[in-house]
C-alpha cells in the first residue's frame, strides 16, 4: 500500500492506530507504553520519508493525491496532496514528535498513556493541516489539532497551564470560526471547497465560467483567513497566547508547538492567503510587512529583558517567525524560498531550545534565570549543546538559522530595501538576548549551590541532542537539497500572486477537472449576483 | 363526515403514544411492579416511533388538512419518539432514587410526546394549539414531579402562569388571523392581499410571540433557567429536547406554508436571534451550577436555530423561495436531531451525577471526575465539545449548516455574532471540560467514590455519544433526507 | 594526478584545522597536553605547509595563464536567481594573506603550547584557537561574498570564545559578548551591502562582480550612488571588525583573552579581516570618491585617537590594543588614499610586529607571574634577554625606525597619504603626528616595563624566562620584523616596490610611491625627505619617552598632575564605552522592560483581552441579576418583549435592505 496512491492517508493516520493502541494497553506499564509510542512515531517517521521520492524536483502542483467522495451536500471531500512546501513540513512534524516523546521519557510522571495518546493525535491533527487540499478538511483538522494540544498544555504543564490552556483554545478559536465563515464564503462564490478547483477557477477568465472576486469581497475573506493564521503565527500584536502557552506547557507540548504548530500559520498563508486572494494579499502586504518587522523588532526586544528563560526563547520565536512572514509577503522568490526555509530552520533549533530548557528544568524546577548562573562548570556539555543551538538561532552561517534569514532578507531587499533594513536590525538584536542569557545561565562562577553538583546530560539527552546538532549543521551546509524541492512550489505561489502573471499562470497543475463540480457552479450562478460576485 | 382510516394512519403515532399513556393510568392502581410500567412505557413510545413509518407511508393530509404527514413530520415524530424513549430510559433510575411514581410519569411524558407530534404535524392553527397545549399541561406537571422539593413547585408553577401568558398570546393571534383571512388553515393563506393586511401581521406577531416562549427565544426565556434548574432533571432533558423542536417545526411549516409570514418575520427573527445568543452565552458565563449552566446554553443554542430562521425568511423570498431556502430548512433540522443528542445525553449525565435530591450539581462536584469516572468525562466531553460546536461531532456540522445558511442569505452581521457567542460559548463549555481533567478532586468528592450508572443510563449514554460522533463523520444520509424537495409534502 | 594539486584540493587548507578542533573539541578532554599539542599544531602546521605549496603551484599557474585560480566544490545556497558556492579562490592578495595566516598563526600555535601549559581547559583552548584558523582561512579564500561573511561571522565566533576563555571571569564573558554584538552591528551593515551589490549586479561572486561594476561610471564626491552606499555598508562591517571609529570599543575589553589570543586574533590576523575586505573590494571603493574619503578619515582620525589613549594606559596588553587600533587605523587611510598595496603591506608587518610585541608582552607577564600594570614592573631587561631583546626589536619596527619593516610600510603609507590627499596635507600631518605617539607609547612601554629600578616584590616574584617554545616563535617574529620590509626597499632610492608589483595584479598598476618610483626623480626626492621627517617624528617621541620616563623619573606624574582634566580624560579612553551605555544600552533595556514588555505587552494587548473577557463576564452578572426569580418581573419581561417585537415587525422595513452597505 506504501508504493500505491494511500501514502498520505498512512502518513496521516497511522499514529491514530498507534494512539489507538495505546489505549488499550494498561496503564501501569509505563516502558512499554513509552516504548510503543516511540516506536510508533518512528515508523511514522520513515513512512513520511517515503513521500520524498514522490516528489519530482522542478515540478509544482500537488502529488500523491488522494481522492474520495465524502459529503454531498454541500460536495466536500477527502482531498490529499502533498507539494514541495508541505512535505518537508510533515517530515519536520514526524521528526519532531520522536523527539519530543524521547523528551518526555523521564520528565513526565503521571498519566503517562494518556500524554503520549495526546501528543501523536496531536500529530495526526498537524500532519493532517499539512496534507489537505479540502478547505473544510483542512478546517477540520486545524481545530481537531487545539484539544490534544489544550490538554497538553492543562494537564501536563506547570503552574498557570489551566489559564494558559483556554487561553491558547480560545485565541485560536477566536480566529478559526473567522475562517470557517470565510471558508464558506469562498464555497458560496466558487462552488466547492477544493483548493485547487477554486484556484482553476481563479486563473480561468470569467467568460470562461472561471470565477473573480470583488476587491471588498475578496479583502474581507483575505481577512477571514489572515486573522486566524496571524494568531496562529503568531503576529503581533496578536502574539500574547504565546509565552504563556509556553511557559506553561510540557517541554514535548513547547517543541511541538514552536516547532511546527506556529508553522501552520505561515504555511496557512502561503497555501491560502496568498494564491486564494492575490490582489487582497498585494493591497494588505504593506500593513503585514509593518506588523511583520514590528514583530521582529519587538519580539526581540522583549525577549532581551525576560527574567524567565523559557518565555525568553518563546518571544525569540515572535522575532523569528517575523522574518517568515515578511519573507512571504515580499513576494519575492528568494523571500519565499527564505521564508519556508526559515520555518523548517525554526522548527529544529527553537525546538532544540526548548528541549535545552526542559533539561535544566527537570534538574532545577525553575525557568527563572538569575535560579542558574556558572552552569558550564557542573554541566560543561549541555552548556556546548545549549551554546550550539543558540548559535543556529541567532544565525550564525554553515547553520541552518542563517540560509533561511538571509534569503528572507536579500529576496525582501530586492523590493523593498526599507523593509529589509529594518528587519535586519533583529540580526544584532537576536544575538544580544541570545548571547546575555547565555551568559548569565553558563557563565560565571556558581551562585547557587544546588547548581553545583548538577548532573550533565544524560545518555539519552545526548542522542536526542546530538541528532538535532547533526540536523541543524546539515541544514547549514546542505541547504539546497531542501530549496531545490521548494524552488518549484514557492515559484508557484509567486507566479500566482503576481499581478502581470495572474492569468498566463492558468494553473495547469490541477487535478480536479471542473466537471466533478458541475453542481457547484450552477449555484455559483444563482448566487454570484448576490455575493457581489463580478 | 367521518373521518376514514388513512386519517387514523396519519396521526397514528400520536395515537399509540396517547394509547399508551391512558393505558398506564388505568393499569397504575393494579400493578405494582416499577419496572412492569417502564417496560410498557419503553414498548409504547417505541410502537409509537414505528407507527411514524406507517404514517409516513401513508402520506398525505388527513382530517381534511388538519394534520399534513409528511416526511417533516415523520422526521419529527421519529426526533420526539426518540427523545421520549431515552427519557424513559435515562428516567427509570432516576425516579427510583427519587422515590417518585411511575406511572403517572410516562403517561405524562406520553401525552407530552402525542402533543409535540400533533404540533409537529398540524397544518392548522387550531390543531396545533390543541398539540401545545397537550405537550404544555403535561409538561407543566412533569415540572413539579418532585413535589417534595420547593424548587420543583416553584418552577412548576412559574412554568405553568408564564406559559399560559404566552399561551393566551397565541391564541389571541389565532383570533386575530381568523380574522384577517377567514380560515385557520395554513394552506389557504397564500392570497396575495395578505401581504398588506396590518390585521395579519399582528396576528402573526402574536403567533411568533406564543411561539417564542415555547422556544425560549429571548426576551422570552426569562423562565427557561428557573424552570430547567427547578425541574427533575430527565424532564429538563426532555425539555430541552422536545417542545422546543416540536414548537420550531410549527414555524417552519407556517413559513413554508404562509408567504406573509416570510414577508413579515424577517427582523424579527434578526432580532430574536441575535438577542437569544447574547442572553444566552453571557448568562451562562458566569453560572457554577452545571445544570444551569446547561440551561442558558440551550438558550443560546435556540439562538442559533433562530439565525437559521432569519435565513430562511430572507431566502425564501418570492418565486422559487422554497427552493433556495431548502438548505436553511435543512440546517434547522440537523440542528435539532443534534442538538436533541447531546443536550439529552449531557442532561442524563448531569442527573445521574446529581445523586439523591440532586445535590451535587456544581462545578466542584465535577473536580476531577476524569480519574474517578473517565469514561462519564469522557461523554461528557463529547457532549461538550459537540455543543461548542468541535469538528467530527453533531453539533459542528449542525454550527456549519447554519454558518452556511446565514451566508448564504447574506446575513454577515449574523453569522459574526453567531461566530462571537461561539468563542464566548467555548469558554464556559471549555470551564466543565478544565474542570474534570485539569483540577484534582476534592477530598469529599473523592471520599464519594464513582457514582454508579445503571445500564439503562449507559445505554442512553452509548446511544448519544454515538449519534453525536456519527452524524459528526458521517451526516449524509441525515442531509440527503431533510433535503429532498418533497419535504414538506409539496 | 592533476597538474596542481594542491590547488584542485584546496579545501584541504582550511579543512584541516577544522580537524584539529573537532578532535580536540571531543576527545581533548581526557587526552594529556602532548596529544593536545600534537593535533593542534600538527594540523595548523600542515595546513601552512599545504598553503606553501598551494601558493607555489599558484605562481606556476598564474605565470601559465594570468589568471586568479578559482574552483567551486559544491553549491551551498541556491534560490530562485540568487547562488552561493562553496568556492575557494587564489590570487596575489590570498597569498599574502594566506601565508601571513597560516605562518604567524602556526607560530602563535607553538608559542601558545608553552604559555597555557598550566592553565585549565587546554584541548577547549586550542580546539577554539584551531576554529579560528579554520573560519579566518574560508574568510581569505572565499571566492563570493556570502563565503567570505561565513569566515567573517565564523572568525567573530572564535573570538568570542577566545574572549570568554575564562568564563568565570565575568569581565572576560562580558568581553567576549561585546566583542560579538559590536561586530554584529558591522555585519548589520556588511549583509545590507552584500543585498544592495546583488541586487545592482545580480551576483556576490568576486570575479563575476567586479567584472559588471568595473565599467560603470565612477561617482563624484557627494554623489550617493549605488557604489557609495554599498562602499559605505561594507566599510560599516569593516569598522566592527577591524576596531574603527566607532565601534572600535570591543577591541582593549578583548585583552581579556588569554596573550597568544590577543596576538593571533585581536593583532596579527582576525582585526585586519575589514583592511582585506576593503581591499578585496578596491573595484568597488575606487568608484566612489565619497567612500574612499570616508575611509581614509575614518582610518586617520581612529589612528590618532587610539594613539592618545595609549600615552597613558598603564596596563601592557591595553597599550599594545590601542596601539593595534591605531595601526589599523593607518591601513585604511592607506587603502583611503588608494593605496591598496601599501595597506596590505603594512598589514602584513604589523601582523610579525604586533605579534611579536604581544608574544613578548605575553612573555613579561609569564614572567612576572600573571603581572599587566607596568607601574609594577621595572629593570627586567636583565632577567629575561631574550624577551628584552625581541620586544625592543618590534618596538624599534612599530616606532617606524629603519630599516626595520615598520618603517617600510609606514613610509609608505605616510607618502600616499602626503600625495593623494587632494592637495591639503590634513591625513599627512595627523598621520605623521600619529607615528610620533606611537614611537612615544610604544618606547615608553619598553622603559617602564625593562629599564629603571624594579617596582615589584622580588621576594615574591621570581622573574624567569620563558621556555624555547615560547621563545622560538617570538625570535622567529623578531627576524621577520627586521626583513619584513625590505621588500619594498629598493623602492626608496628608486628601485622598483617588489612588493606592490607582486600585488599589482589584483591591485592594477602600482599606485601612490611606486608608480612615481618609475622615473620621476623628484617625486622620490620628496619621498626621501617625508621618510626623513617621519624618522624624525620616531626619533622625537624616542627621546621624549626616555626623558619622561628615565632620566627624571617622576616627571611624568607631574605633567599628568599639571593637566588633570586631559590626563584624566584620555585614562578613561574619552568616556566613550560610559556614553555608550548611557545613550544606548540602558535606554533600550528600560524601554525593552517597561515600556514594550510591562506597560504595551502584559498591560496594553493582554490587559485588553482579558479586559474583554472580564467585560463580557460583567454583562453575565447583569443578565444573571436580571434573572430575579420573581414571576412577575417575567412577566413584564414577556410583555415588553411582546410590544418590541411587535414593533419590530411594524416599523422595519418589511424585508432587509442592506445595512451598515455591505450586509444585514
Amino acid at each position: 500500500m506504501l508504493h500505491g496512491g494511500h501514502l498520505l492517508s498512512v502518513v496521516i493516520f497511522f499514529p491514530a492506530v498507534g494512539a489507538l493502541a495505546l489505549l488499550l494497553l494498561r496503564g501501569d506499564d509505563h516502558k512499554f507504553i513509552r516504548v510503543i509510542a516511540l516506536i510508533v512515531s518512528l515508523a511514522e517517521f520513515l513512512f513520511s520519508l517515503l513521500m520524498i521520492r514522490a516528489v519530482p524536483i522542478g515540478a509544482a502542483g500537488y502529488h500523491l493525491e488522494e481522492y474520495l467522495k465524502w459529503i454531498n451536500q454541500p460536495p466536500i471531500n477527502y482531498h490529499l496532496g502533498v507539494d514541495g512546501i508541505s512535505l518537508f513540513l510533515v517530515i519536520l512534524t514526524t521528526f519532531l514528535t520522536p523527539i519530543s516523546i524521547l523528551a518526555s521519557w523521564k520528565s513526565i510522571e503521571h498519566r503517562i498513556k494518556e500524554f503520549f495518546v495526546m501528543l501523536l493525535m496531536l500529530e495526526v491533527g498537524v500532519v493532517g493541516v499539512f496534507l489537505s487540499l479540502d478547505l473544510f478538511l483542512f478546517f477540520l483538522f486545524w481545530e481537531v489539532m487545539l484539544i490534544p494540544m489544550a490538554l497538553l498544555i492543562g494537564i501536563w504543564g506547570h503552574e498557570r497551564r489551566v489559564y494558559a490552556a483556554v487561553k491558547f483554545v480560545l485565541f485560536t478559536m477566536a480566529g478559526s470560526i473567522f475562517m470557517l465563515i470565510g471558508i464558506i464564503w469562498l464555497y458560496n462564490a466558487s462552488g466547492t471547497f477544493d483548493l485547487p478547483a477554486i484556484q482553476a477557477l481563479l486563473h480561468t477568465p470569467v467568460s470562461q465560467g472561471g470565477l473573480e472576486l470583488a476587491p471588498r469581497t475578496e479583502m474581507l475573506l483575505f481577512l477571514a483567513f489572515f486573522l486566524a493564521f496571524a494568531i496562529k503565527v503568531p503576529l503581533f500584536p496578536l502574539h500574547t497566547w504565546l509565552p504563556d502557552a509556553h511557559v506553561e506547557a510540557p517541554t514535548a507540548g513547547s517543541v511541538m508547538l514552536a516547532g511546527v504548530l506556529l508553522k501552520m500559520g505561515t504555511y496557512g498563508m502561503i497555501r491560502f492567503c496568498l494564491p486564494l486572494f492575490p490582489e487582497a494579499s498585494r493591497r494588505a502586504a504593506r500593513w503585514v510587512a509593518v506588523l511583520a518587522i514590528i514583530g521582529i523588532i519587538y519580539g526581540a526586544l522583549v525577549a532581551m529583558v525576560q527574567p524567565n528563560l523559557k518565555k525568553l526563547v518563546a518571544y525569540s520565536s515572535v522575532s523569528h517567525l517575523g522574518f517568515v512572514v515578511l519573507g512571504i509577503f515580499a513576494f519575492h522568490n528568494i523571500s519565499m524560498q527564505g521564508a519556508v526555509y526559515q520555518m523548517l530552520a525554526h522548527g529544529i533549533s527553537t525546538g532544540a531550545l526548548f528541549l535545552l530548557v526542559g533539561m535544566l528544568h527537570d534538574r532545577r524546577h525553575t525557568f527563572e534565570i538569575s535560579e542558574y548562573g556558572g552552569l558550564a562548570t557542573p554541566m560543561p556539555k549541555l552548556a556546548a549543546f545549549f551554546l550550539f543551538v543558540a548559535l543556529s538561532s541567532l544565525g550564525l552561517p554553515m547553520l541552518n538559522g542563517f540560509v533561511g534569514e538571509y534569503l528572507v532578507l536579500l529576496g525582501t531587499y530586492q523590493r523593498h530595501w526599507g523593509w529589509a533594513s529594518w528587519a535586519a536590525l533583529g540580526v544584532i538584536l537576536s544575538a544580544c538576548y541570545l548571547l546575555w542569557s547565555y551568559q548569565r545561565v553558563f557563565f560565571g562562577e556558581i551562585t547557587r549551590e544546588k547548581n553545583r553538583t548538577l548532573p550533565d546530560a544524560s545518555a539519552r539527552e545526548k542522542w536526542i541532542l546530538v541528532t538535532m546538532a547533526i540536523v541543524t549543521l546539515w541544514m547549514g551546509i546542505g541547504s539546497t537539497f531542501i530549496t531545490k524541492r521548494t524552488a518549484a512550489a514557492t515559484q508557484d505561489v509567486i507566479d500566482q500572486v503576481e499581478p502581470q502573471r495572474a492569468y498566463e499562470a492558468s494553473a495547469p497543475h490541477v487535478s480536479v477537472p471542473l466537471a466533478k463540480n458541475t453542481s457547484a457552479s450552477a449555484a455559483k450562478a444563482a448566487l454570484s449576483e448576490r455575493l457581489g460576485v463580478r | 363526515m367521518l373521518p376514514r382510516a388513512i386519517d387514523a394512519y396519519r396521526v397514528l403515532p400520536e395515537l399509540v403514544w396517547c394509547g399508551f399513556g391512558v393505558l398506564m393510568m388505568l393499569m397504575q392502581p393494579f400493578v405494582r411492579s416499577r419496572h412492569f410500567f417502564t417496560f410498557l412505557a419503553l414498548i409504547g413510545t417505541l410502537a409509537g416511533t414505528a407507527a411514524s413509518v406507517t404514517a409516513a407511508m401513508h402520506a398525505g393530509p388527513g382530517f381534511g388538512g388538519l394534520v399534513q404527514s409528511d416526511s417533516f413530520s415523520f422526521f419529527f415524530r421519529l426526533l420526539v419518539g426518540a427523545v421520549a424513549f431515552l427519557v424513559v430510559l435515562a428516567s427509570g433510575p432516576y425516579l427510583e432514587r427519587e422515590r417518585l411514581p411511575f406511572a403517572e410519569f410516562y403517561s405524562l411524558l406520553l401525552f407530552a410526546a402525542a402533543g409535540m407530534g400533533v404540533l409537529a404535524s398540524a397544518q392548522e392553527l387550531l390543531t396545533a394549539f390543541i398539540g401545545l397545549e397537550m405537550s404544555s399541561i403535561s409538561s407543566y406537571i412533569l415540572a413539579g414531579y418532585r413535589r417534595d422539593a420547593l424548587k420543583s413547585s416553584e418552577s412548576a408553577m412559574k412554568y405553568f402562569l408564564l406559559g399560559s401568558f404566552a399561551t393566551a398570546f397565541f391564541l389571541y393571534g389565532i383570533a386575530l388571523v381568523y380574522g384577517a383571512s377567514g380560515t385557520t388553515m395554513l394552506v389557504k393563506m397564500d392570497s396575495a392581499e395578505l401581504l398588506h393586511s396590518t390585521l395579519f401581521e399582528l396576528g402573526l406577531a402574536m403567533i411568533l410571540i406564543g411561539l417564542g416562549f415555547k422556544v425560549a427565544a429571548a426576551p422570552f426565556q426569562v423562565w427557561t433557567p428557573d424552570v430547567y434548574e427547578g425541574a427533575p432533571t430527565p424532564v429538563t432533558a426532555l425539555f430541552s429536547a422536545g417542545p422546543k423542536a416540536a414548537a420550531f417545526a410549527l414555524l417552519l411549516r407556517i413559513f413554508a406554508t404562509v408567504p406573509a409570514a416570510t414577508h413579515f418575520w424577517f427582523w424579527a427573527f434578526w432580532a430574536l436571534a441575535a438577542l437569544t445568543m447574547f442572553a444566552g452565552n453571557l448568562g451562562a458565563l458566569v453560572q457554577t451550577n452545571v445544570k444551569r449552566l446547561l440551561a442558558y446554553s440551550s438558550i443560546a443554542h435556540a439562538g442559533y436555530i433562530l439565525v437559521a430562521f432569519a435565513a430562511v425568511t430572507s431566502m425564501a423570498q418570492g418565486e422559487g423561495g422554497a427552493a433556495k431556502a431548502a438548505p436553511a430548512y435543512a440546517a434547522v433540522l440537523f440542528y435539532l436531531l443534534s442538538y436533541a443528542l447531546m443536550k439529552l445525553g449531557a442532561f442524563t449525565v448531569v442527573s445521574q451525577l446529581g445523586g439523591t435530591g440532586e445535590k451535587n450539581l456544581s462545578l466542584d462536584d465535577y473536580a476531577g471526575l476524569s480519574q474517578r469516572q473517565p469514561w462519564v468525562a469522557a461523554a461528557l466531553s463529547v457532549y461538550l465539545l459537540s455543543l461548542l460546536g468541535l469538528p467530527v461531532t453533531a453539533g459542528f456540522f449542525g454550527k456549519f449548516y447554519i454558518f452556511k445558511a446565514a451566508v448564504n442569505s447574506h446575513l454577515l452581521w449574523l453569522a459574526v455574532l453567531m461566530a462571537i457567542n461561539s468563542v464566548i460559548g467555548a469558554y464556559y463549555y471549555l470551564r466543565v471540560i478544565v474542570v474534570m481533567y485539569m483540577r484534582e478532586p476534592s477530598a469529599e468528592a473523592a471520599a464519594l467514590g464513582p457514582v454508579s450508572f445503571p445500564i439503562g443510563v449507559n445505554v442512553v449514554l452509548l446511544i448519544t455519544v454515538a449519534g453525536t460522533i456519527l452524524f459528526g463523520v458521517y451526516p449524509n444520509p441525515v442531509i440527503q433526507f431533510i433535503l429532498q424537495p418533497t419535504l414538506l409534502g409539496r | 594526478m592533476p597538474t596542481y594539486p594542491m590547488l584542485e584540493y584546496l579545501w584541504i587548507v582550511p579543512l584541516l584545522p577544522l580537524l584539529g578542533s573537532a578532535v580536540n573539541g571531543l576527545f581533548g578532554t581526557k587526552w594529556p597536553n602532548k596529544i593536545v599539542n600534537l593535533v593542534a599544531i600538527g594540523s595548523t602546521g600542515l595546513s601552512f605547509l599545504g598553503a606553501m605549496e598551494a601558493v607555489r603551484e599558484f605562481l606556476d599557474h598564474f605565470a601559465q595563464n594570468h589568471q586568479p585560480f578559482h574552483k567551486i566544490f559544491f553549491t551551498w545556497i541556491a534560490a530562485g536567481n540568487f547562488r552561493a558556492d562553496f568556492d575557494l579562490q587564489m590570487d596575489q592578495l590570498t597569498v599574502v594573506m594566506v601565508l601571513v595566516v597560516t605562518g604567524v598563526g602556526w607560530l602563535i600555535h607553538i608559542y601558545a603550547t608553552g604559555y597555557m601549559a598550566h592553565e585549565g581547559g587546554y584541548y577547549r583552548f586550542f580546539s577554539y584557537l584551531n576554529l579560528f584558523m579554520f573560519f579566518m582561512l574560508i574568510l581569505v579564500l572565499a571566492a563570493n561574498y556570502v563565503l567570505l561573511f561565513v569566515g567573517w561571522e565564523g572568525v567573530g565566533l572564535s573570538s568570542y570564545l577566545l574572549i570568554g576563555f575564562y568564563f568565570l571571569k565575568k569581565s572576560a564573558s562580558d568581553a567576549g559578548k561585546k566583542a560579538f554584538i559590536v561586530n554584529r552591528i558591522g555585519d548589520f551593515g556588511f549583509m545590507l551591502g552584500m543585498f544592495l551589490l546583488f541586487k545592482t549586479f545580480g551576483t556576490l561572486d568576486f570575479v563575476q562582480l567586479f567584472s559588471k561594476a568595473d565599467p560603470w561610471p565612477a561617482e563624484t564626491m557627494g554623489h550617493l550612488g549605488t557604489f557609495t552606499i554599498a562602499c559605505l555598508l561594507l566599510f560599516m562591517g569593516a569598522c566592527g571588525k577591524s576596531a574603527q571609529l566607532p565601534l572600535y570599543v570591543w577591541l582593549p575589553d578583548a585583552m581579556e583573552g588569554p596573550t597568544p589570543v590577543s596576538a593571533l586574533i585581536h593583532a596579527a590576523t582576525m582585526v585586519t579581516a575589514g583592511v582585506y575586505v576593503v581591499a578585496r573590494s578596491h573595484i568597488l571603493f575606487s568608484h566612489s570618491e565619497t567612500a574612499m574619503l570616508a575611509v581614509a578619515m575614518v582610518g586617520c582620525a581612529t589612528a590618532f585617537f587610539a594613539a592618545t589613549i595609549g600615552l597613558v594606559q598603564t596596563d601592557i596588553k591595553k597599550v599594545l590594543a590601542y596601539s593595534t587600533v591605531s595601526q589599523l587605523g593607518y591601513m585604511f587611510l592607506a587603502c583611503g588614499v588608494g593605496a591598496f598595496s601599501a595597506g596590505i603591506f603594512h598589514l602584513m608587518t604589523h601582523a610579525f610586529f604586533k605579534a611579536l610585541l604581544f608574544l613578548a608582552a605575553g612573555s613579561v607577564i609569564h614572567a612576572m607571574g600573571g603581572e599587566q600594570d607596568m607601574n609594577r614592573m621595572g629593570g627586567l631587561r636583565k632577567k629575561i634577554k631574550w624577551t628584552f631583546a625581541t620586544m625592543l626589536t618590534a618596538t624599534m619596527a612599530i616606532a617606524g625606525i629603519p630599516p626595520l619593516a615598520g618603517f617600510f610600510s609606514k613610509d609608505a603609507i605616510l607618502f600616499s597619504a602626503f600625495q593623494n590627499s587632494g592637495g591639503q596635507h590634513l591625513l599627512y600631518l595627523v598621520g605623521l603626528l600619529t607615528a610620533l605617539l606611537t614611537s612615544f607609547y610604544m618606547f615608553r612601554l619598553i622603559f617602564l616595563t625593562f629599564h629603571g629600578k624594579p617596582r615589584y616584590d622580588e621576594h615574591h616574584v621570581h622573574v624567569h624566562e620563558s621556555p624555547w617554545n615560547m621563545l622560538v616563535p617570538l625570535a622567529v617574529l623578531a627576524v621577520l620584523s627586521i626583513i619584513g620590509g625590505w621588500l619594498a626597499a629598493p623602492a626608496l632610492w628608486g628601485g622598483p616596490d617588489y612588493f606592490a608589483n607582486f600585488l599589482a595584479p589584483v591591485f592594477g598598476s602600482p599606485a601612490g610611491p611606486e608608480a612615481v618610483s618609475e622615473g620621476a626623480v623628484g617625486a622620490h626626492q620628496l619621498e626621501l625627505v617625508l621618510a626623513g621627517v617621519a624618522v624624525g617624528a620616531a626619533l622625537i617621541g624616542l627621546v621624549v619617552a626616555y626623558w619622561l620616563y628615565l632620566k627624571r623619573p617622576g616627571k611624568a606624574d607631574g605633567l599628568a598632575h599639571s593637566l588633570k582634566p586631559a590626563y584624566t580624560t584620555l585614562l578613561n579612553k574619552y568616556y566613550v564605552d560610559e556614553l555608550y551605555a548611557a545613550v544606548v544600552v540602558r535606554p533600550l533595556l528600560w524601554i525593552s522592560a517597561n515600556v514594550l514588555w510591562k506597560a504595551a505587552d502584559v498591560g496594553g494587548i493582554d490587559g485588553a483581552v482579558n479586559g474583554i473577557a472580564d467585560g463580557a463576564r460583567a454583562i453575565g452578572d447583569g443578565v444573571r441579576h436580571a434573572q430575579s426569580g420573581n414571576t412577575r418581573s417575567y412577566a413584564v419581561w414577556v410583555v415588553v418583549g411582546a410590544i418590541v417585537i411587535i414593533a419590530v415587525i411594524f416599523f422595519w422595513p418589511a424585508n432587509g435592505k442592506p445595512v451598515l452597505g455591505l450586509v444585514r
